[in-house]
């Protein structure tokens, strides 16, 4: 029932403009670092701070050759973000029917009882 | 260009709504939703049943709920009461657990009771920003970016 705690990584790693900038890069196709910190005002060592993060939360994925260190997008974590909506639909359409029965049974205790029932 | 409708699109993608028509006067429905012995009855999936709910309803006043699943797991879900409006308005924050206690993601669920003539229209909205404030920071951004995500991982398919 309960989510992944990488959700939560996931989501603060989104919270940031330029990394959702970078994210959004990625989907058109790897990249290299430099490429991806062009569009940006930002250093070279500021942009890597932000891949670091999108690399904690297993968003980008880097190539192991030293010299050409491409990124990738890994797509999980974000199925698993859009996910949550699916997951507590599911949670509170099941409540709601549960609170739907539970209310019947009160109203027709109520009737039965003619009275409010105490506090 | 229909501004309204694209702006429709963008909430629809970080927020979740349920709507439903209850036949139950408002003040019941309320009760059902903040007395202890009343939510224990119903808040859990099918099959689930409450082992133990511990609510401080008041504006920052927190509550912890366990459910117990069919299988005999144990699910904790945890939160802070944000607003309370008797018998119209309530909202809280609203985290599951992991094994060694700790919330997971928050989000800020809002449940709305509208009075139809003695029966209730209730609308329960849910966000994944734990804050009106921080939501409304978020306008756009990564709603847009889990769409791109969303065709990127259907044409990797």
């Amino acid at each position: 029932m309960a989510l992944p705690d990488r959700l939560s990584t996931t989501f603060s790693a989104l919270a940031d403009p330029t990394r959702r900038a970078i994210l959004a890069r990625l989907v058109s196709g790897e990249a290299s670092v430099t490429e991806l910190a062009a569009p940006f005002q930002m250093s070279l060592p500021a942009v890597s701070k932000h891949l670091k993060v999108l690399e904690r939360a297993g968003l980008v994925a880097r190539s192991r050759e030293a010299q050409w260190r491409r990124c990738r997008l890994e797509g999980g974590p974000l199925k698993d973000a859009a996910d949550w909506r699916d997951h507590y639909r599911r949670f509170w359409e099941q409540s709601l029917d549960r609170l739907e029965d539970y209310l019947d049974e009160l109203q027709a205790k109520e009737k039965s009882d003619g009275h409010e029932d105490e506090h | 260009m229909d501004m309204r409708t694209s702006i429709d699109v963008e909430e629809r993608e970080r927020e979740l709504v349920i709507t439903r028509i209850l036949d139950a006067p408002r003040d019941v429905v309320f009760r059902a939703w903040t007395e202890p012995d009343r939510v224990a009855r119903w808040w859990g999936p099918q099959g689930f049943v409450t082992t133990y709910c511990d609510m401080d309803i008041r504006p920052g006043g927190a509550f912890r709920v366990c459910m117990r699943s069919p299988e005999g797991a144990e699910h904790w879900k945890q939160g802070i009461y944000r607003e309370i409006v008797v018998p119209e308005r309530l909202a809280f924050t609203f985290a599951w657990e992991d094994a060694e206690g700790k919330p997971g993601h928050q989000t800020l669920v809002t449940v709305t009771l509208a009075d139809r003539g003695g029966r209730t229209e209730l609308t329960l909205h849910q966000a994944v920003f734990e804050t009106v404030a921080a939501r409304d920071d978020h306008r756009r951004g990564w709603t847009s970016t889990l769409q791109r995500f969303a065709e990127y991982l259907a044409g990797n398919r």
